[in-house]
């Protein structure tokens, strides 16, 4: 039954305290869902919190937008209903850390970068360097299943969830899988969680596999006039014993200000300082055979914030297998110069996954029919796709964010949906085909 | 909800007569996995070759609401491919072919009845292997592996299954085909490959599997350090973890199992030790070297009193033959004994081992212990005689109180093995019952009728009518994995 | 679901079976159910299916033992299926004597599960034939003259055996050409220079009358690895057949006659024919416990064995050589390596490994003949894995595996000599004028 907005602020600040409540517009044009304004936002505390305020948006029948940073708020579909947001960034505590586990247990509104100095005090990482930066909080991380060019080495959100707490759409808290790196113990309820986008429960506490910092680390770029070129190269790294911690792919304006040429295959060795000179040397000889130039980076090559992204226009994840990424990476600097926009990629080049950031001037259309869906026509029949992760509304409106699902493995989503969210309270309609 | 005649014809006609099992004797040898203890015959088999025929075998089965129970090598510890309820198992066998294989991708494709060890033996002269390694891998199944997220000792450093299965092909609990993931490594939406991984078949019979490959690695070292006391050993192996070195594998042996190995095969363990430790390291050659020799020094700083280092490939495979016929020499200690496959957090590894004596001594039985141990994933095996009155019992009562003991100290109740009819039980020992709610309608979603493998995975099931038997007492003694 | 059920051992009855050599209990419960047999199986290999494993074959033994199951039909069947390679031996961590368990089940299935009466006469007919080498001699004269009146260019041409598949399996598996004979080998030969011992050479049934030259250039090859070599008269048969198709009485009178003919003076009684040494190192088993049965046992040798360690004076052969492993040497006696040493050791020789070398070819036996369908699909996987070798000479030493593959050869057009190694070997050892 709907009550009165001032009896549904009650209600919220019932829970969460005056000052956690939060309705003055500029703090709701902060907090906006790809451009949707919501009603009010709250700063929950507590898991409890977090349960409580859940339980009333379920039984007002309210859409609740969870928030961690607030970097991927524009992520998928504008919401379908919106009213409030949960900022969870007040849940950023570190529960348990016992490095001689190598696990860490943390609430997921932590950022990266408030874990990292923990985590390196005691030369130990976790290993996720999403391309938007260490300002985002862990359970963003998680819900988008964000990578950069660590992922070669140490994988994806997903291999390094051991265990969960989300709180379902009706306010049951709920856990999912373990605190130690070895479970098998039911169904892999965390491999559910990530990537899904808060649609099936909103994550509060994750228990994250770390892996020990490298003694040494070096990297090396080697570019070559075309991305096409570099092809070559990656093959011969992924054919090799070789053991890069990082493996990238540059091309277009995220070579600018890192390397010269037009594309740079970065490898960077991460181990004891021996083996990171006999891997770095195996691999220039490597790179000088297959012609490309070599040089090594600067210490802070990874650190720097990337400035490509955030000046694009638009930005578009596209998933193609790894072999292709170096011809891939051609293709669309190509398209981009004949639609005359500025085209930067940053591809996790090990792993067939390209960042891809453009910048320019086009009609909504023409971002559409010239850009997204040739590419999507070039991927999708080897299994690729292209995600839109970031584009004017205009442009959002015109198309499929997500991209095509097979439709039983839709079907089967949407049941899963339906059956975790009935009442369509988590993100309605932002995550694939609306669900 | 019974197999009746017509069923079984309408099986025949959809996987030829020579592709049903349907004779008393026949069904009797499809009864029970390697955990022995729990028998439930099928009411027929049928060996499928191709998806079109495992999806038209689940739709009639749907349509009589018959229990279906997959089934790869059977090579399983847990009571996961026997039919407690009967209906009609699905044996993967006939579907053994590698699809493709697609090196510059690093990836393959292959139907889920193919021996693990065959994809390695087929990619292997061109530098590549497929990572995760159980015990059982000479016979045990990709679909197998793949369905109870099997672990093994290289799992350490390269993942358990789950992160090797980049794509499934799955004929659902509810009639569909749905293809998961893939060769490309990601795709909008839920992550089904995950879940359906380690679902145990109660989400849906697999029909193809895409799995990660890995090249080898440049070198690989072995060595064996020996120490007086299964205490030194496990403090070797915190260490070892803590100063940032993740071994290939780390492996704890203790006194009865060394014993046990010295008289069956012979690897040369030193049979006056308390526990050796076999530590393997791959990688790039410096590093391995560096890290060889830190490790050393943990173990010097650990009281090891010895450590031996393989100096070819002949002697590191007499060292990994004790390790992984350990479990067939057991039964040299004991007719019987009890396997648990619980997970303790690396740094409480001397605590429970403490706990594993003090145990061992309450109830008067040995305990041998061999396992993953920088994983922290024990295998105590509990020995006992069934011919000495109350000792089954006894063991039943010292293997419950161990699992409870690594619960308490934060861990799991299965790290490798996997739930089956054995642990069904146990999982309220890590869950709550909301846990547990979440994940029976998880189940639900694929399987809507209650069809894929009923009586497993979940403490009680909607189509699991009786109460099962109570999980312990499987006589395992000779050449369990573990 | 149910609880392993007990034994049920009534008075002079183990379940199903009777207490005249039944399969030993220990034995089958030594199987722990792992499965690592299934894959190295031959019958599994081919149907994927549990009972026809030796897991599943065991389980059907324990069962009939507890006496959940009869001796029926369909476990008579899954159990005739069995070729009895004893793969599953090799691979058994937990040490299941699977060959003596299957016997001992086949010995109570052929005395207490009658067979069709077309059954029994194939099958007694087939080892009354192949355990006489005097019916056999006669039979294979009688099959020279099928062959050289043009009759089985008739018979193969106008397929007029295709409905009787066990009598097409038996003519198929005559050579192309009458082996030659030299006549018998002397009863004593003598060591070439300094004498190492005294062997007693088994000639085996199959082996003197299809393979008499193999048997020459055995006696020939000991003599120059320093051994003084005896062939007694009369030797008979050693039972391997009868004991395989679980005639056990008829094995055990065989092998006392075998015992009686070969004395005490010979330091080892040598055999080239493996499923013969297979089933002489069986002796004590299936004998009643007996020094001097367990000291025969003891001396049997495959002749590569006793060559592998001899220093031959070998010549040059130009040859690119794959080898398959008999079952009765690889599994039944566990010999692989010395066959493989003896053929690299010849000089130009490239031996080049068999991909599923020790997976059987099918002969089995007496099973070729009696189990045609399963035979002939192991012989397609067998020559298809040699001609992937691409070698010239495909070498075995057992006679029916020879018989086996070369009419698999034969019948596929695969243009490979299939020879046993002491033929090899006896073609790069200087010619000797007559035997010494």
């Amino acid at each position: 039954m709907p009550v009165s907005s001032h009896a549904l602020t009650d209600a919220l600040s019932g829970i969460v305290g005056k000052d956690r409540l939060l309705t003055d517009s500029a703090s709701l044009a902060r907090c906006a869902v790809d451009g949707a304004l919501p009603v009010w936002i709250v700063r929950p505390e507590s898991v409890d919190d977090v349960s409580r305020l859940l339980r009333l948006a379920a039984e007002e029948r309210l859409a609740v937008a969870p928030r961690g940073s607030g970097t991927l708020m524009g992520l998928g579909n504008p919401p379908r209903r919106l009213d409030g947001v949960l900022d969870l960034s007040g849940l950023a505590a570190v529960v348990d850390y016992e490095p001689a586990d190598l696990t860490a247990t943390v609430q997921c509104g932590i950022s990266l970068a408030a874990l990292a100095p923990r985590l390196a005090a005691q030369r130990q990482f976790l290993p996720l360097d999403p391309l938007d930066g260490s300002a985002r909080s862990v359970g963003g991380v998680l819900a988008t299943n964000a990578s950069g060019p660590l992922r070669y080495r140490y994988g994806t959100p997903r291999d390094l969830l051991l265990g969960v707490r989300f709180v379902q759409a009706d306010g049951t808290v709920t856990w999912g899988g373990a605190r130690v790196v070895k479970s098998v113990t039911g169904y892999d309820i965390p491999k559910l969680m990530v990537g899904s986008l808060g649609t099936l429960g909103v994550l509060v506490e994750a228990t994250l596999r770390l892996h020990p910092l490298p003694g040494a680390e070096r990297t090396w770029l080697v570019t070559f006039p075309t991305a096409e070129q570099a092809a070559g190269l990656l093959a011969a790294i992924l054919d090799s014993p070789l053991q890069p911690n990082r493996l990238a792919i540059l091309s277009g304006t995220a070579v600018a200000g890192r390397a010269a040429g037009g594309a740079a295959v970065a490898v960077s060795f991460g181990s004891v300082p021996e083996a990171v000179t006999a891997q770095g040397e195996d691999l220039v000889a490597i790179a000088r055979g297959e012609g490309g130039r070599v040089t090594t980076a600067e210490g802070g090559f990874w650190a720097r914030p990337w400035r490509f992204p955030a000046e694009a226009t638009v930005m578009l994840k596209v998933a193609a297998p790894p072999s292709e990424a170096a011809a891939l990476c051609g293709e669309i600097q190509r398209l981009a110069g004949e639609l005359g926009i500025a085209a930067g990629i940053l591809g996790e080049a090990g792993n067939g996954v390209l960042h891809l950031a453009v910048r320019g001037n086009l009609p909504a259309a023409d971002w559409d029919t010239r850009l997204i869906t040739p590419l999507r026509e070039r991927v999708t029949p080897a299994g690729g796709s292209v995600v839109v992760e970031r584009a004017p509304r205009e442009v959002k409106e015109r198309l499929d964010v997500w991209g095509p699902v097979e439709p039983t493995t839709l079907a089967l989503m949407k049941r899963l949906k339906s059956e975790f969210d009935p009442l369509g309270t988590l993100n309605p309609g932002r995550y694939v085909d609306q669900i | 909800m019974s197999v009746t005649p017509a069923l079984i014809r309408a099986l025949e006609r959809i996987v030829g007569p020579e592709g049903v099992v349907a004779t008393p004797e026949g069904r009797l040898t499809y009864e029970c996995d390697m955990h022995t203890f729990y028998k439930g015959a099928p009411d027929a088999v049928c060996l499928p070759t191709s998806t079109e025929q495992v999806a038209s075998v689940v739709r009639l089965c749907l349509e009589g609401r018959v229990p279906l129970v997959p089934r790869g090598s059977g090579t399983g510890l847990i009571g996961g491919a026997m039919a407690p309820h009967g209906g009609v198992m699905v044996s993967t066998t006939r579907m053994n072919r590698i699809l493709d294989v697609d090196l510059p991708n690093r990836c393959a494709t292959v139907e889920p009845g193919l021996i693990n060890l065959w994809l390695t033996n087929a990619v292997k002269e061109r530098g590549y292997f497929f990572a995760p390694d159980p015990s059982s891998q000479m016979v045990s199944s990709i679909g197998g592996n793949a369905s109870t997220n099997a672990g093994g000792p290289h799992c350490l450093k390269y993942g358990i299954t789950v992160n090797h299965v980049l794509g499934l092909e799955v004929v659902t609990g509810a009639g569909e085909v749905v293809r998961l993931g893939g060769k490309v490594q990601e795709r909008p939406g839920y992550d089904l490959t995950g879940v359906v991984v380690g679902s145990e078949g109660t989400l849906g019979i697999l029909t193809q599997v895409t799995v990660r490959l890995l090249h080898a690695p440049a070198a690989v070292k072995t060595a064996l350090a020996v120490f007086s006391s299964v205490e030194d050993a496990s403090e070797a192996v915190s260490g070892i973890i803590a100063a940032g070195i993740i071994p290939a594998a780390l492996e704890l042996l203790d006194a009865p199992i060394i014993r046990a190995i010295e008289e069956g095969i012979g690897a040369g363990y030193p049979k006056g030790a308390g526990a050796v430790l076999l530590i393997e390291l791959d990688g790039p050659r410096a590093e391995i070297e560096t890290q060889a020799r830190r490790a050393a020094e943990i173990c010097r700083d650990r009281q090891a009193l010895e450590i031996r280092v393989a100096r070819d490939d002949a002697e590191r495979a007499l060292l990994w033959k004790g390790r992984k016929e350990a479990a067939g020499a057991v039964g040299r200690l004991t007719p019987n004994w009890l396997l648990q496959d619980a997970v303790v957090p690396r740094s409480k590894l001397p605590q429970i081992m403490r706990e594993v004596v003090t145990i061992s001594g309450r109830y008067g039985l040995v305990i041998a212990n061999v396992f993953h141990a920088g994983d922290g994933n024990l295998h105590p095996l509990i020995c006992y005689d069934d011919r000495e009155p109350g000792q089954l019992e006894r063991a039943v009562q010292a293997n419950e109180e161990l699992l409870r003991a690594c619960l308490a100290l934060g861990g799991s109740v299965t790290g490798e093995h996997g739930v089956g009819v054995d642990k069904a039980k146990s999982l309220a020992l890590q869950y709550a019952e909301a846990d547990l709610n979440f994940m029976a309608r998880l189940r639900r979603v694929f399987d809507p009728q209650n069809v894929m493998n009923p009586g497993k995975l979940l403490p009680s099931h909607p189509a699991c009518g009786e109460a099962l038997q109570p999980p312990g007492a499987g006589r395992l003694p000779a050449g369990t994995w573990v | 679901m149910s609880i392993r059920s007990e034994t049920l051992a009534g008075a002079g009855q183990l379940g199903a079976f009777d207490l005249r050599d039944p399969p030993d209990l220990e034995g089958i419960r030594a199987c722990v159910h792992c499965g690592i047999c299934l894959p190295q199986c031959p019958t599994y290999r081919v149907l994927g299916e549990e009972m026809d494993s030796p897991r599943g074959r065991i389980y059907l033994m324990r069962a009939a033992a507890e006496g959940r199951v009869g001796l029926t039909p369909t476990l008579v069947r899954h159990l005739d299926l069995c070729l009895g390679c004893r793969a599953c031996e090799t691979a058994c961590p937990s040490g299941v004597p699977f060959g003596r368990l299957l016997e001992a089940t086949r010995g109570q299935i052929a005395r207490r599960a009658p067979r069709p009466l077309g059954e029994r006469l194939l099958s007694g007919a087939l080892l009354g034939l192949l355990s006489h080498p005097k019916r056999l001699g006669w039979a294979l004269g009688a099959a020279r003259f099928y062959r050289q009146a043009g009759l089985q260019r008739l018979v193969r041409a106008t397929r007029l055996l295709a409905p009787w598949s066990r009598l097409r399996a038996l003519e198929a598996l005559l050579p192309a050409s009458p082996p030659g004979g030299d006549g018998p080998l002397p009863e004593v030969l003598a060591a070439r220079g300094k004498q190492r011992g005294t062997v007693g050479l088994l000639l085996g049934c199959v082996q003197r009358l299809a393979f008499p030259q193999v048997n020459a250039e055995t006696a020939r090859l000991l003599t120059w690895a320093g051994y003084e070599v005896l062939v007694p008269r009369d030797q008979g048969c050693c039972g391997a057949l009868h004991l395989h198709t679980g005639r056990i009485d008829e094995a055990r009178a065989l092998a006392t006659h075998l015992l009686a003919r070969f004395g005490r003076e010979v330091d080892f009684l040598v055999t080239n024919s493996a499923g013969c040494g297979s089933a002489m190192r069986e002796y004590p088993h299936w004998l009643a416990a007996d020094r001097e049965v367990e000291a025969f046992a003891l001396k049997v040798r495959d002749v590569s064995e006793l060559l592998a360690e001899a220093d031959l004076p070998l010549r040059r052969l130009d040859l690119t050589v794959t080898y398959h492993d008999p079952c009765h040497l690889a599994h039944g006696q566990r010999v692989r390596l010395e066959p493989r040493k003896l053929l690299a050791a010849i000089p130009g020789v490239r031996l080049v490994e068999l991909a599923d070398s020790d997976l059987c070819c099918g002969s089995a036996g007496v099973y070729s003949l009696l189990e045609p369908e399963m035979a002939g699909r192991l012989l397609e996987w067998k020559v298809q894995r040699i001609a992937a070798t691409g070698a010239g000479v495909l070498a075995t030493g057992n006679p029916g595996c020879l018989l086996q593959i070369a009419r698999g050869c034969r019948e596929r057009g695969l243009a490979i000599e299939v020879l046993h190694p002491v033929e090899l070997l006896g073609r790069a050892l200087p010619e000797t004028e007559g035997i010494e």
